[in-house]
């Protein structure tokens, strides 16, 4: 019980001692949320920035401008003449220009005054935009639309007959950061323990520290205990720092239960571990026990869901993809985090992490090698 | 302290291969109770693996060690328990403190000795608090011997410790070993340097290509040259002489008088002989006679050195 203690404490020193190592396995995650946390942080809402030429300038068209102002992220302004408006489109300052004819405010009101009057014709709102940038100039076109569609519908007194009421069922409203932390916390709890117990087993054991410790009287299984202990303690409280940063900097949603999430990094920092072992055994030299981790991690990095949803792996894939540990992982950690699930409706996730532990600390026992 | 004549090792016809590989050739000695016991060989000769298998690090194919009566395989917990071993190429974890890692391998066995003492006979107690990895050469083996000792152990298995250190560092560690002795410790000691084993062992087994050439104490096996001085020098217009004549020379020199043997190495000859003077005598007037230009001349007592070239017609130390 003493050397267990003796090496648990050790192996902590020599983590925190090792402060490179430390430092980058902590920035690492952060970094990839601070990059992709501000690119496609908004990604769900797209800010525009239009313009209007009014060559009306009358009570209506002002209307007509001001019903912009209700819409979030859309910002209009108003130009002088529509050739400048043109040119600045064209630059890409602006995603969409909107021209007002003259005549509008009369238009508009043959409707309204006599209703039976035959001299009707629609008014016609000219609207420019740039098809390089689809997203912004397709939500503009449609907001434009909306409020045409809006305007027309209260001048002609227009009742609807169906409408569709929205309803988000999770009624949740989450950021793509939402999506991506579950994804980086579970990377990182791959990465850390796959390769870093890969590596390092394979290392002491080139330089011959675990064959000085062979002579002594220490049991393997003392020394693997001691291992877990320790790497548990310090991956999982790397994992904690991360998921902290997202929740308290990045304002990244935790709707479950800290315990499950916790419970979930613990299970995943376990599995991944016990598959360390297993590469520590196979590799010959600590040179080929990165690859061969490597080898392992990178395809999961893109099948399991750390990135891009499973859902978009193609089908032939799939069944492979339901067996690898990170997916379950991801899918547990993103499902706890951003739907709040608990561990009934996870129980197949902990299974899967929990077969996994089991079978690669069996065959890690087999595979173990002090030399 | 004169050695107990009881064997604390014993080593029956150890063999080892790997592959098509023999690395050890069935070994054979005993060790007695507190003595130094030198396996003295070049690189290769099979002294590691020897000691690996007595240590039960290794799995002999062959052929059974015991120590104190356990037998490596069968006893291995027992053997561990009264062992300590300094191996070749330890590495020890470089960011722990030298008194971290020795309170750390004191925890890997059931009785240790306390930490301060052992520090203070390694010579290491100012640098308690130091790491591994600001260590020197000689540190880093003192604290790997002091790891040797943390279970007060029977026998002490030193596998060339002094392999890489300076001169100074080198005599630092041979009074530590001595002191060991002194207080009763068996010691198993590997190394290519005959004049370490020369100096500390009070047997030497003498291991070339995985056998024992030669079992005896340092000048025992001297006096088996049945020669006491060497004579060493170079033919400066060897040049001049075709490669068959080299052979010529070689037996012109045989005759010179009361030489017992003579070894060539790369235009290096050296002569043996029981009377220097009148060997000396003699070579110079054949020099003069043949216009041989000698040069870098010199005499010496035999060493261990001319045991080893006379066994095996190679020299100890690879060039």
């Amino acid at each position: 019980m003493n050397a267990y203690w003796q090496l648990t404490l050790a192996q902590l020193k020599i983590f925190i001692r090792n402060r490179q190592v430390l430092f980058w396995s902590l920035l690492f995650p952060l970094f990839f949320m601070v990059m992709f946390g501000s690119f496609f942080g908004n990604g769900t809402s797209v800010s525009i920035n239009g313009l209007v030429v009014d060559h009306d300038q009358t009570e209506a068209s002002r209307l007509f401008i001001a019903a912009f102002g209700q819409q979030p992220a859309f910002s209009l302004e108003t130009a002088e003449n529509e050739a400048d408006a043109m040119e600045r489109l064209k630059r890409g300052d602006r995603h969409i220009v909107i021209v007002i004819p003259r005549g509008y405010e009369e238009k508009l009101n043959r409707w309204t005054e006599n209703a039976d009057s035959g001299n009707k014709e629609p008014v016609r709102i000219k609207v420019y935009y740039d098809q390089t940038n689809v997203t912004a100039s397709q939500t503009a076109l449609a907001i434009v639309n909306l409020i045409a569609d809006g305007i027309s519908k209260q001048i002609v007194r227009y009742t609807p007959v169906m409408t569709v009421e929205q309803e988000g069922v999770q009624s949740l409203n989450l950021k793509y950061i939402d999506f991506l932390v579950p994804g980086i916390v579970a990377m990182m709890i791959m990465s850390n323990n796959l390769n870093g117990v890969a590596a390092q087993i394979a290392s002491w054991r080139e330089r011959g520290v675990l064959r000085r410790m062979q002579s002594t009287t220490l049991k393997a299984s003392t020394f693997i205990a001691s291992q877990i202990t320790a790497r548990l303690l310090l991956n999982g409280l790397q994992a904690v720092i991360v998921l902290v940063v997202a929740r308290f900097v990045f304002g990244t949603q935790v709707n479950g239960s800290w315990f499950t999430l916790l419970l979930f990094v613990v299970l995943g920092t376990l599995a991944f571990m016990a598959i360390g072992f297993i590469i520590a055994g196979l590799a010959r030299t600590p040179e080929s026990a990165g690859p061969i981790a490597g080898f392992l991690s990178f395809p999961m990095l893109f099948l399991g869901g750390v990135f891009f949803p499973i859902q978009n792996i193609p089908e032939f894939l799939q069944p492979l993809v339901r067996l690898l540990p990170i997916s379950h992982l991801t899918t547990a950690l993103r499902q706890v985090m951003n739907v709040g699930a608990g561990m009934t409706e996870m129980w197949p996730e902990a299974l899967n992490l929990g077969g996994w532990l089991i079978a690669a600390f069996i065959v890690s026992a087999f595979t173990f090698k002090w030399e | 302290m004169l050695p107990d004549q009881n064997p604390v090792i014993e080593a029956e016809h150890l063999v080892k291969r790997y592959g098509d590989f023999t690395a050890v050739r069935g070994v054979s000695f005993q060790v007695r109770r507190g003595e130094i016991f030198g396996l003295l060989g070049p690189n290769g000769a099979g002294k590691t693996t020897t000691m690996e298998m007595i240590e039960g690090l290794r799995r002999p194919d062959e052929g059974t060690a015991r120590v104190a009566g356990f037998d490596t395989q069968k006893d291995l917990k027992k053997v561990k328990e009264i062992i300590g071993v300094q191996l070749q190429s330890t590495s020890l974890f470089e960011l722990l403190k030298v008194k971290e890692i020795i309170r750390m391998y004191a925890s890997f066995y059931p009785h240790s000795v306390p930490v301060e003492p052992l520090l203070d006979d390694m010579i290491l107690a100012e640098k308690a608090n130091d790491r591994v990895k600001n260590l020197s050469g000689g540190q880093k083996q003192r604290l790997a011997i002091a790891l040797a000792l943390v279970n007060d152990p029977l026998v002490v298995f030193l596998d060339e410790p002094t392999t890489g250190l300076d001169p100074q560092a080198r005599r630092t560690l041979w009074d530590i070993v001595l002191k060991l002795k002194e207080r009763g410790k068996t010691i198993v000691l590997s190394t290519h340097y005959m004049d370490e084993a020369h100096m500390l062992c009070d047997r030497i087994c003498l291991m070339d290509r995985g056998e024992i050439i030669a079992l005896d104490t340092p000048s025992n096996l001297i006096r088996g040259l049945q020669t006491d001085s060497a004579i060493e020098f170079r033919i400066r217009n060897r040049e001049e002489y075709t490669p068959d004549q080299w052979e010529d020379i070689v037996q012109q020199l045989r005759t010179v008088d009361e030489v017992k043997r003579v070894d060539t190495r790369e235009g290096d000859y050296v002569l043996y002989t029981n009377d220097l003077q009148k060997t000396l005598v003699s070579l110079i007037a054949k020099a003069n006679a043949e216009k041989w230009r000698l040069a870098d001349l010199k005499t010496r007592t035999a060493t261990l050195e001319d045991v080893f070239i006379h066994m095996t017609g190679r020299s100890l130390r690879e060039e």
